[in-house]
């Protein structure tokens, strides 16, 4: 495998994005001092990236490959993507860290990308127009060549040339008209590597000589390790050690090779104190949070005077909601390869968060940032959850203790138990209308285990939703638990869209109106009403259902887009859920750079919350988690997807949305929308 | 404790424990690590392998029951094969962590049927989760493959 030095190595054109005060901009790599990614064209005519964003399945390598290939005029089969090296100095330029998340990669990344993409084209067209001495207006790039009336140039042969000259300071960009990939599309950049079996994820790097290790948590939250019996892991060939971590709330084992390290876990005798929180029950804890809901809390958003407007009001509805802890389910298991040495740190890992890591490494190894080398692997599966590298550290202790490199690959009952996940919640919900049916009146109060560094997200969705009602108060609690939760795709959205867009639907029926028009009315927002009106044109809404027997709609806004989901739902005679047709409109703004990759978005974010709708809780029993693998957690399978799914972009002229996070919120209300208007049933609490 | 192996028409001799489990020994004996680990008891398909003709799950299959037994991996199935063509044209992969498992159902499903409809399709993946969603994509690329393969396509 690379390391860091050889990245550094660069062998013909390279140019650099920097992050300048007056924001990113274009320099050589030999003057760039904090650059955020380098773009490298080679003698013999490849294009190399080395990017600062992990590709966890989202397509990000393509995409931000393809942006700078379109600009350059360069063949995608002659691209090639490689994962930056981490230091704090290629930031992502808006979070300030290197970070992969949030819906904001080509976001944050499309307009330099595509500056240095020309800025690089210019440079070769200047450096062809002086050996030719040919002026510039009667050369032409395309795809990897300079063309000139009696022949052409391929760019390769041009970066020695281009390499002396300075960087243009207005490198024209090219037109939408004059795009070959963007807003078309190409091959998956990864696809080859991932169909053969050879892309290294986490779980392959390998480092010479490492042993295996594991992590055993304590079954109950808050139990210590109180004595590690080795007796019988010892007779176990190629054990080696055993010992606690952390706070002793965890035990580290380490053996040969994974075979022996398995047995060796199932024949170690860890004896855990008695001294938990008992309320870790499924029922106590719903019964916890309802408590909580009577606490009182902080005051998030307040618009009028709602309260006594609610109370005044003779027309009102009102509803209690309870939403479950949600495991990311990433299928490759928490894991990495590290080595700590007195003189330098190696780090092989599947994070979303490099940042992260270089902390975690810093603290462990007490090594400064320059003799810390961490490459970052294809993760298999993010959804947030590898935006936490306490994976890492532990890994870093191991190899530290043990001076020795190690890989760490978690079980996934372990996985399970880490506990990172996305909030549980209790909400309660009250509304009021006038005579006229005009919605004067919304309060929610929701009483949820908020992420510790993220307490903003535990009210996003609702707290700044575009329905504009007068009176509106939005108010939460924050629960404490011993353990944190984590961002799970679409984080605070995942839940609150559920809250707010099923009581839509109840306050529609109260007010005897249809639930689209009644969205319509309470939004101002041209591109929201845009998308739901959209929607409902192409489910069909108010006619009979193609496939199903009844039909839900839902609109929810965040990550920058608009989303409006609209469902064929059908229930069978052993009462389970079938969800037959997914419509699904977006307005992520004025382009969509990969109309395909967008689509495989839109279909795994409907999917994933399907599931979460449908199937995932985690269940805890006595102080624990109960749910501790895919037996128990259950999550979608091929049987249970809708067989159709359509996918629309509407396209708008305001700033780029996200696409990975804002298809994912709108389903679940969707089919309980649809569930409760066409079945009757009114679902306050998933899964159904 | 010597083991034969036949893997990927190779064979293949390791000295190792006849309880250890397939996945081990192809990811770490032999290096074969195209087949990965993601529940450790046999439910969620991304450590499939093909054994005489059946999809097992090597994360629960002792070595000692697979001796002198056929094995087919992800890296046995030869790059240009109509699946992995199917693959990469209905662009189905995402994280990609599943996919070799999927790959090798497809695979095992298409000897045998080389036309199957789209249930008996769905009957094939069932023991095989994708988090990121790829199903629809899935049963696309069976079908797809299974054209190219009939010279349909």
């Amino acid at each position: 495998m690379m390391d860091r030095r050889d990245f550094l190595k660069f062998c013909g054109l390279s140019l650099a994005v920097v992050l300048t005060e007056s924001g990113c901009t274009i320099a050589k790599t030999s003057q760039a001092r904090s650059p955020i990614l380098w773009i490298d064209l080679s003698e013999d005519n490849y294009l190399t990236i080395y990017s600062n964003k992990s590709e966890m399945g989202q397509g990000i390598h393509t995409g931000l490959a393809m942006i700078v290939a379109d600009e350059l005029d360069f063949p995608w089969e002659r691209v090639r993507i490689l994962p930056a090296p981490v230091n704090n100095a290629y930031a992502d330029p808006l979070f300030g860290i290197h970070l992969t998340g949030g819906s904001t990669s080509v976001r944050n990344m499309y307009g330099v990308l595509r500056l240095a993409g020309a800025t690089m084209r210019h440079m070769l067209l200047l450096a062809a127009s002086q050996r030719l001495n040919i002026p510039l207006s009667s050369l032409k790039a395309e795809l990897g060549y300079i063309y000139y009336t009696q022949g052409k140039i391929p760019y390769g042969e041009l970066v020695k040339e281009a390499t002396q000259l300075n960087i243009p300071q207005h490198a024209p960009l090219k037109k939408e008209s004059q795009f070959i990939y963007i807003g078309k599309g190409v091959p998956r950049i990864d696809s080859e590597v991932k169909i053969n079996g050879e892309a290294v994820f986490g779980i392959d790097a390998h480092i010479n000589n490492a042993v295996y290790a594991t992590v055993v948590r304590a079954p109950l939250y808050g139990a210590k390790v109180e004595r590690i019996d080795k007796t019988k892991a010892k007779t176990v060939k190629g054990f080696l050690d055993a010992f606690p971590l952390g706070e002793r709330d965890k035990v580290a084992i380490v053996a040969e090779s994974m075979g022996t390290l398995m047995k060796a876990k199932d024949s170690l005798q860890i004896q855990w104190s008695r001294d938990t929180t008992s309320y870790l029950d499924d029922d106590k804890l719903k019964t916890y949070f309802l408590d909580a809901l009577q606490r009182e809390g902080e005051v998030a958003e307040i618009v009028g005077k709602p309260e006594k407007v609610i109370k005044d009001s003779y027309i009102k509805t009102s509803s209690i909601y309870v939403l479950p802890y949600l495991y990311h389910a990433h299928l490759e298991p928490l894991s990495c390869c590290v080595d700590v040495k007195k003189d330098r740190c190696i780090i092989y890992t599947p994070v979303q968060a490099q940042s992260s890591v270089l902390s975690v490494a810093k603290k462990v190894s007490g090594l400064p940032e320059e003799k810390i080398h961490i490459s970052t692997t294809y993760l298999g599966g993010g959804f947030g959850r590898k935006a936490n590298v306490e994976f890492v550290e532990e890994a870093l202790i191991i190899s530290k203790t043990l001076s020795k490199p190690v890989k760490l690959i978690y079980t996934r009952e372990e996985d399970v138990k880490y506990a990172k996940f996305r909030p549980m919640c209790a909400a309660l919900m009250e509304g009021a209308i006038d005579e006229r049916g005009k919605v004067v009146a919304l309060n929610c109060k929701i009483a949820i285990h908020s992420i510790s560094i993220s307490a903003k997200s535990s009210v996003e969705g609702i707290a700044d939703t575009l329905y504009q009602i007068p009176n509106f108060r939005v108010e939460y609690v924050n629960v404490k638990m011993p353990f944190d939760t984590w961002f799970w795709r679409s984080v605070g959205h995942s839940h609150n869209a559920f809250i707010m867009e099923t009581f839509i639907d109840q306050l529609a029926k109260l007010a005897k109106k249809d639930p689209v028009s009644l969205r319509l009315e309470l939004l101002k927002d041209e591109r929201a009403k845009r998308v739901i009106s959209y929607c409902a044109e192409k489910a069909g809404w108010g006619k009979k259902p193609k496939r199903g027997e009844a039909m839900g709609i839902a609109y929810h806004f965040s990550f920058g887009s608009h989303c409006a989901q609209a469902v064929e739902v059908s229930v069978d005679k052993k009462g389970k859920i079938r969800v037959d047709r997914a419509v699904c409109v977006m307005d992520i703004g004025p382009l969509v750079v990969h109309p395909d990759l967008a689509r495989q978005q839109v279909e795994g974010g409907i999917i994933m919350g399907l599931s979460a709708a449908l199937k995932e809780r985690v269940s805890f029993k006595g102080g624990g988690v109960s749910s501790l693998n895919f037996d128990t957690y259950n999550i979608l399978r091929i049987d249970e997807i809708p067989q159709e799914i359509e996918v629309y972009f509407l396209k708008s002229n305001a700033r780029m949305g996200g696409v990975g996070e804002p298809p994912l919120p709108p389903i679940a209300p969707a089919i309980a929308n649809a569930l409760f208007w066409g079945y009757d049933k009114k679902i306050t609490s998933l899964p159904i | 404790m010597s083991v034969k192996l036949k893997i990927n028409g190779k064979e293949y001799k390791v000295d190792e424990h006849k309880d250890t489990p397939l996945l081990w020994v192809l990811r770490e004996t032999l290096n074969l690590k195209g087949t990965k680990f993601g529940c450790g008891i046999g439910i969620c398909g991304v450590c499939s392998v093909i054994l005489n003709g059946e999809v097992i799950r090597s994360c629960i299959t002792p070595l000692g029951e697979v001796e002198n037994k056929n094995i087919i991996t992800i890296e046995g199935i030869d790059k240009n094969h109509p699946v992995k063509r199917a693959w990469e044209l209905a662009q189905v992969v995402q994280c990609g962590y599943c996919q070799p498992g999927q790959i090798v159902v497809a695979y095992n499903l298409l000897t045998k049927n080389p036309n199957p409809k789209r249930e008996e399709i769905i009957q094939a993946f069932l023991g095989n989760l994708c988090r990121c969603g790829t199903y629809p994509r899935i049963i696309k690329a069976v079908e797809l493959a299974s054209k190219l393969m009939r010279g349909r396509a």
